[in-house]
């Protein structure tokens, strides 16, 4: 079932004698601009930082002990649907929030067996579970001003005070029985949280808005599509592109009427530049999913957006997919990185986009300065520099009731939501991406709330090679691949960078992996109990021991968009609940002299048959 | 009976502007194709006393309502009709254009949260379900329900009414049965 190493192994032969193959050298010069951290031992928000670069300067594990990594702790928290989020690590206390009903679990760290402080059960309309997508999931909570905050699938933001779980505030943001929901992690600016809609396959009128972190007050909201003034577009607003500029192309990108149920959605990742004060995100596909029945760009959606976060009004936007046909959205995260392009140092974002192009792009002006497929696609034949619209190959566009073979990437695209990182030591961002293709028939749809505005008919299955995941380095100053690893399963599960120079993904048929971040070589492997479309986090504990933790549960657009006979021999994974912790040789509060020592303290209240006997 | 004008009115079903032509398109095509079969449809009230889901220990006399059959079952012209509706009312959209399922439930295999005879799935289209499904009482008239209905027993996945009672206890067709068992089923 696993592949040898070798056959994992990117098809190119590594490089030797590189001094950034071995030693400490950059392979690109790339740094991060990712100040303000989370504090390095902490993991306070999804990406750990403004950045976005879910890189960590801890190093206790490397690539010379990592090899060594057992599990440490286990817990279940009992639900079924797609375990996406990252937990955060807070003063000594592990957040994790659950997908539907959208539960919060506190545990305290400085106990053995990192025991349950408090949970706090929302209690969302069952509605939203049916009205979800992509499975009814979370992508976690932010941290802020002592409160956690995320959204519940019923389109609530809720607040919870972090110290005793009590809810702080909670505010209505849509209407679950139109088929909005909302899946994606709060993101905080100052006192300001970000939060977003979801619903591209609903018809939705797609949003992002600001939210006072201490109240819960709506600030101000930007939809995606319609005039300047609801899309918050206003003098300041300065596309580098031409097809984006012009007076109420929300609108007039659309037939008539059409961009009302034209979605957009905000489901993805925000990232922020402090010195610009810039947040950056993306928009999903437009609705329908049917092109023919939406004739224009269909602006703004699958769209990246810079906006001032105290104003919300927009400095540039650029559409990754003009007129998208395929659902490629343009939601997934944007990295903050500072590199040298012909020998000119870019504030830029690096920016994997369901389209299969990797982007590298100026975040102050929003052109573009690299683009490249970073997996296999044929639905461009190229991109063009000037327009910065990749070259559409028309044999690969949709029309309704005509089957097309062989379009790729499939609507889930080169890569989805799942968030790469990056590193300041090697310079490279490492994504877990797609090989995939699709069939697709197009089907004419009305638009009737409450139900699907959807149309695409389509079965997906292996691009050629045969393997449907792969874990890369990418150069984001050359648009190249660096390395990669060929996964016969699909790779959907956050990336984890750390000073140990060693890079943390998962499979969805269950493999956790630490892989050398210079040569690509897999170090450390373990199957976990169910496939992983979780984010790895680590951090400090109360025994100032570096821990990584992931949870398993294959769910959500994993499961949704694989079928199971894609590959022959497929038996994906059920679903799973377990976060699995990890440390050197699975030491922890939980085991060996330091457990023993929390038992005194715990004293005779619950005791453990068979610890007296494991000294 | 023009269903079209009727649904301009609904409550939280109401069709943007432009929505009702597709729609009432797929009512009125469905309904000229099988007219002459609508004075045989189940009465409403009669789909209305069916309990919600399997229940345990119901009554003797639920059995008689759970038995309505679909006056359209087999029927090639309602199952066409119903497979338009399952298409131009979004049903694909979450069950799948194979019915296998999506962000709704496998409508093709034997395992039925509300209950797989008939009038169950009758009533879950026409209710709609506490986990997302409308309610399409007020969009669509009980004929082309039924014609839905109709639709789905022909993937293949739903339960008979002649073994409604042996369904609701897990069994299937043929399955052994222990003696003690036998005798307990026995009323």
């Amino acid at each position: 079932m696993v592949m040898s190493s070798s056959c994992k192994r990117s098809e190119a032969p590594i490089p030797v004698n590189r001094p950034y193959e071995t030693g400490n050298a950059s392979f690109t010069g790339a740094t991060l601009n990712s100040a303000p951290n989370d504090p390095p031992g902490e993991w306070r928000s999804q990406a750990h930082d403004y950045a976005n670069t879910r890189y960590s300067t801890l190093d206790q594990i490397n690539t010379g002990n990592v090899g060594k990594l057992r599990i440490a702790w286990t817990f279940s928290n009992g639900t079924l649907g797609g375990q996406e989020a990252a937990p955060l690590v807070v003063d000594n206390t592990m957040y994790v929030v659950t997908p539907f009903p959208d539960e919060l679990y506190a545990l305290d760290l400085t106990l053995p067996g990192e025991p349950i402080k408090w949970v706090f059960k929302p209690n969302p309309s069952p509605i939203a579970k049916g009205k979800a997508c992509c499975g009814p999931v979370t992508r976690g909570v932010a941290y802020a001003n002592g409160k956690l905050i995320y959204n519940l699938l019923d389109d609530h933001t809720v607040a919870v005070d972090a110290k005793t779980g009590k809810e702080v505030w909670r505010i209505k943001m849509g209407n679950v029985e139109t088929g909005e929901t909302m899946t994606m992690a709060p993101f905080v600016v100052g006192n300001k949280v970000l939060v977003g809609d979801s619903g591209g396959e609903m018809g939705v009128w797609g949003w992002i808005a600001a939210l006072d972190v201490d109240s819960g007050k709506e600030l101000w909201r930007a939809y995606s599509t319609g005039s300047d003034s609801q899309v918050r577009i206003g003098n300041d607003f300065k596309p580098f592109y031409d097809h984006m500029k012009g007076k109420d192309l929300g609108i007039g990108s659309w037939p008539a009427g059409a961009w009302k149920h034209g979605a957009g959605s905000v489901w993805g990742w925000i990232s922020y530049d402090p010195q610009l004060n810039l947040i950056y995100y993306g928009t999903s596909n437009p609705s329908p999913r049917v092109p023919d029945q939406r004739p224009g760009d269909n602006l703004w959606t699958s769209t990246i957006f810079a906006r001032n976060p105290d104003t919300g009004m927009a400095r540039w936007a650029y559409q990754t997919t003009p007129h998208d046909r395929w659902d490629y959205d343009a939601v997934n995260e944007d990295i903050l990185m500072d590199l040298r392009v012909d020998g000119q140092l870019r504030k830029v974002m690096v920016h994997f986009d369901r389209n299969a192009y990797g982007y590298t792009i100026d975040r102050a002006t929003g052109e573009v300065l690299k683009a490249a497929p970073f997996t296999y696609q044929n639905w461009s034949s190229g991109f063009d520099m000037k327009t910065g619209i990749p070259t559409v190959n028309p044999d690969k566009e949709p029309h309704p009731n005509v089957k097309l073979v062989n379009v790729c990437p499939p609507d889930i695209g080169g890569k989805d939501w799942q968030p790469s990182a990056a590193s300041p030591r090697t310079g490279l961002v490492y994504a877990a991406v797609f090989n995939m293709c699709m069939d697709v028939t197009d089907n004419d749809v009305s638009y009737i709330p409450s139900s699907p505005f959807d149309g695409m008919d389509m079965k997906r299955y292996p691009a050629p090679g045969g393997n449907l995941g792969e874990f890369i380095a990418w150069n984001p100053v050359t648009g190249k691949k660096v390395w990669g690893v060929k996964e016969v399963y699909l790779t959907m599960s956050g990336v984890l960078a750390t000073a140990g120079d060693v890079v943390f993904y998962g499979t969805t048929d269950g493999w956790f992996r630490g892989v050398d971040a210079r040569s690509g070589r897999v170090l450390w492997s373990q199957k976990l109990g169910s496939g992983i479309i979780g984010q790895p986090i680590t951090y400090l504990g109360p025994d100032h021991r570096q821990y990584i933790a992931i949870y398993a549960g294959v769910g959500g657009a994993a499961t949704v968009h694989v079928d199971k006979e894609a590959v022959k021999g497929f038996d994906f994974p059920a679903g799973g609940n377990s976060l699995y912790v990890f440390s050197i040789d699975g030491d922890s509060m939980s085991n060996g002299q330091s457990q023993l020592g929390g038992m005194d303290s715990i004293s005779k209240k619950s005791p453990q048959s068979g610890t007296s006997e494991k000294q | 009976m023009d269903h079209c004008a009727a649904r301009a009115g609904m409550g939280m079903l109401a069709f943007a502007l432009l929505t009702p032509l597709s729609g009432c398109r797929a009512a009125q095509g469905g309904s000229s194709m099988t007219a002459q079969s609508t004075m045989n449809l189940p009465a409403e009230s009669a789909a209305g006393a069916v309990p919600l889901g399997q229940l345990a220990g119901a009554p003797a006399e639920t059995a008689t309502s759970l038995s309505i059959a679909n006056p359209y079952e087999h029927n090639p012209q309602a199952i066409q009709a119903g497979r338009q509706l399952y298409l131009q009312m979004n049903c694909a959209g979450c069950h799948a254009y194979n019915g296998k399922g999506n962000m709704g439930p496998d409508l093709t295999d034997t395992y039925w949260r509300y209950g797989g005879l008939p009038v169950q799935i009758y009533n879950t289209i026409h209710d709609g379900r506490p986990q997302g499904m409308p309610a399409w009482k007020r969009a669509l008239p009980p004929d082309e329900i039924w014609k839905l209905v109709a639709y789905i027993q022909s993937l293949g996945g739903t339960v008979s009414v002649s073994n409604y009672e042996h369904a609701r206890q897990g069994d299937r067709p043929g399955d052994l049965i222990a003696p003690e068992a036998q005798a307990e089923a026995q009323p």
